[in-house]
């Protein structure tokens, strides 16, 4: 509640001119904006290039924030718009470099693991979520990685809440599919 | 059962690929960028507009320049002969508004002589008078002579209108009285 206040506090004196304080509203929301778009880009993803976006999309449109939802929802969905065109971007430079394509398909994990088995499991389930469509990957990272509530999830992603469980039955149908041999384990 | 298990193991896969990096986001750098787009946004309206401008320009000199068809051929002969049509009818009629007021002019020349001719000569009424005079003076000189007997009053009379009016008719007569005078007198 305290930060929902805190929030209306930030916009109505962004809208009044006073810009200095987005820079308070940087450091509070760019871990979140850099955790879900490492996410949603498929760890690790270009979250620099990405979280720069975002905030310059928000400092041009913070002004005419509406506060029909909270401001990290909007924040979310400003993310996950820069990260669909991110990847759009990406994919087509990867079918003009083909061979940058095979190195980048596998993402691998930044921390070692105990055992090498659980590093490629890892991978694996990293593969199975970016391979996933867009459709597909937000609402299960938003799901289950950022543990939004499904209302919220339905509002950044602007879909209803039968649309929203539709895709992540499918989603994790997907990736049951994929990730059988580490799900029975 | 599964959703759980799924959840699980994407929870663990994300927490061991650790946490991204730092995002740098370089305030100055990003409000630069926002003008520049700020700019961005209103250059393309501009730009829009200076394009329908230059267009709208190029077409009206295109409108303005076509090639020139039959039809406009036709119109522009026409128009021509219209103008030299319209050029000698303006000759024309300053040629008779020239006439007009020359004859207005000798009118009002006649006007003038005629009032000019009522008007009595005043040589002719002097001469007339000049004549009138010389006749009554020879008259009386006659009278003189003829009735009265008074010669030397009516020689002096014949002399006066001689001396007065030398070049008169009247004066020839008066010469002629005074020569047969003096041949009485021999």
């Amino acid at each position: 509640m305290a930060e929902m206040i805190d929030d209306e506090l930030l916009v109505e004196q962004f809208s009044r001119g006073d810009e200095s304080v987005f820079d308070r509203f940087v450091e509070r929301y760019s871990p979140d904006v850099g955790a879900l778009a490492n996410r949603l880009l498929g760890w690790p993803g270009e979250v620099e290039d990405v979280s720069q976006e975002v905030f310059l999309a928000a400092y041009l449109g913070l002004k005419r924030f509406r506060r029909q939802c909270s401001l990290k929802s909007w924040l979310f969905t400003i993310t996950i718009n820069k990260c669909r065109s991110h990847r759009r971007k990406q994919l087509l430079r990867l079918r003009t470099f083909s061979r940058a394509a095979e190195r980048r398909r596998l993402p691998s994990a930044s921390t070692a693991c105990e055992n090498p088995t659980d590093m490629e499991t890892f991978n694996h389930v990293r593969s199975a979520v970016a391979a996933l469509p867009a459709k597909y990957r937000e609402p299960v990272v938003l799901k289950y990685l950022q543990e939004l509530p499904s209302d919220e999830i339905g509002q950044i992603l602007g879909i209803s809440q039968n649309a929203l469980h539709v895709r992540l039955s499918r989603a994790r149908k997907h990736l049951k599919g994929n990730l059988n041999k580490h799900i029975e384990r | 059962m599964t959703e759980d298990k799924i959840k699980n193991l994407l929870q663990e896969a994300d927490r061991m690929a650790g946490q991204p990096a730092q995002a740098r986001i370089d305030l100055s750098a990003l409000r630069r960028r926002a003008g520049r787009r700020r700019l961005a946004s209103l250059a393309g309206p501009v730009a829009a507009a200076a394009m329908l401008m230059i267009a709208l320009g190029v077409w009206s000199l295109a409108i303005k320049t076509p090639e020139p068809t039959r039809e406009q051929e036709k119109i522009v002969s026409l128009e021509t002969q219209i103008k030299q049509l319209q050029a000698s009818t303006d000759a024309a009629l300053s040629l008779i508004h020239e006439v007009l007021e020359d004859e207005r002019r000798q009118s009002r020349l006649d006007e003038l002589e005629a009032q000019l001719a009522s008007i009595p000569d005043p040589l002719e009424t002097i001469r007339k008078q000049v004549d009138e005079t010389a006749f009554i003076l020879v008259y009386q000189a006659d009278r003189l002579y003829r009735e009265l007997n008074e010669t030397e009053s009516a020689v002096e009379t014949y002399k006066r209108v001689i001396r007065l009016f030398p070049r008169n008719q009247w004066a020839g007569v008066a010469r002629e009285r005074l020569s047969e005078i003096e041949n009485r007198r021999i």
